[in-house]
């Protein structure tokens, strides 16, 4: 890497490294209404498409992976929902 | 009540014990003898379709006579069958360790109360959307109006619901990914796309219309006034009411000559009230409805002009 490269991305950084994180939690939180959208009968709520969410749920695993860790728990909360 | 024949769907609904099963046995068979491909569901799960055919039908289509075909829908058949379904689509995506611990969330699901239901509810919406091409017409003989009314509703709810988790989930990907690959996201598509015709065709006055069966009784009465403002409400095409077991006019009884006294202020407060609804008048009939012979005489009664009074 020569030192215009370093240079340029040192600058790209202090320009748009705050708005990365901001887009970055947004993502997140956007993420985890998914979830609890998804998972709704798990914490009591009815869900009238539980059926229909079969399909997505092997993708939700990862991400829910990703939940309970950002979260600050190491194993899974949820019983019904294991994970590690 | 001709016309009807040249649909797509017809349901047939009405309070318990007026007639629902008899009547749309009675125009499935009418419409098999005018040469459709007839498909009859039963979908109260008290099934009695059996019982006039006189031979057993199962969730999956059974040939009763020519041209026409039988199904009892059954629930836990039907959600056991869609669960299977899913494993197997998943099954040459994932892993094997994602796939267990997935299989544990599916069977938990499946076991949710409502799942039957809804799976009932998908069945049914693949017979609407003309899933099987084997048959030209689809009759419904429906469980009592308030859960039918219910299941005609179904496909709006669930439209807005996973509408609602689509753009949930597009919101997360229009920062992070692309939502064109994204499975969950296709996934969810397909089903919204799914409840869409769904709805299209349940509202379509060409495809679909809900027939409602009544005895000339207070009760009935009233119902029926209910559900045709419910299914106006939902857009439902009304296709007629079929009044069911009208006694006949001279008896020499006198028992049933007041009781034809007392049916008359009801033919009457119907007529008044459901002047704009195409009706047909069926006699009670001497003897009970079962067998294939009894319901011919009925197909024919239904069908006849002469049976329409407007």
């Amino acid at each position: 890497m020569s030192l215009r490269d370093n240079i340029r991305d040192f600058f790209h950084g202090a320009a748009y490294g705050q708005y990365e994180r901001e887009l970055r939690l947004r993502a997140a939180e956007l993420n985890d209404l998914f979830l609890l959208l998804c998972y709704m009968e798990v914490v009591g709520l009815p869900n009238p498409a539980t059926l229909y969410l079969l399909d997505i749920y092997p993708y939700l695993l990862e991400q829910f992976h990703l939940w309970h860790k950002r979260m600050g728990m190491d194993k899974s909360p949820l019983g019904s929902l294991p994970c590690c | 009540m001709r016309a009807l024949i040249e649909k797509k769907v017809l349901f047939f609904g009405g309070k318990g014990g007026v007639g629902k099963t008899t009547s749309a046995s009675a125009m499935a068979l009418a419409a098999s003898k005018a040469g459709k491909r007839v498909l009859l569901v039963s979908t109260d799960p008290a099934h009695s379709t059996s019982d006039i055919f006189e031979r057993a039908i199962g969730p999956e289509p059974v040939a009763l006579l020519p041209n026409l075909h039988g199904l009892e829908i059954d629930g836990d058949y039907e959600s056991k069958r869609y669960v299977t379904e899913v494993k197997e689509r998943i099954r040459n995506i994932f892993g094997h360790h994602i796939q267990k611990e997935a299989s544990k969330q599916i069977d938990l699901a499946a076991s949710m109360p409502g799942a039957e239901e809804m799976a009932l509810f998908d069945r049914i919406g693949g017979l609407v959307r003309g899933e099987d091409d084997r048959f030209d017409l689809i009759i419904f003989d429906t469980a009592p109006t308030g859960h039918t009314l219910r299941l005609i509703r179904m496909p709006e709810l669930m439209e807005a619901w996973i509408r609602a988790l689509s753009r949930s989930r597009q919101a997360m990907l229009g920062i992070e990914q692309d939502d064109k690959t994204d499975p969950v996201m296709l996934s969810l598509s397909g089903r919204l796309d799914h409840l869409r015709e769904f709805r299209a065709r349940l509202l379509s006055p060409r495809v679909c219309a809900f027939i409602l069966v009544l005895v000339a009784e207070r009760l009935p009465i009233e119902e029926t006034a209910r559900a045709i403002d419910q299914l106006d409400d939902a857009g439902v095409t009304i296709g007629g009411l079929v009044i069911n077991r009208v006694l006949p006019e001279t008896s020499p009884d006198p028992f049933l000559r007041s009781r034809h006294e007392q049916e008359l202020v009801y033919l009457d407060e119907i007529d008044r009230r459901f002047k704009s609804r195409a009706r047909v008048r069926v006699p009670q009939l001497p003897s009970d409805v079962h067998g294939v012979p009894t319901l011919e005489r009925l197909a024919e009664l239904l069908l006849t002009e002469k049976a329409l009074s407007s």
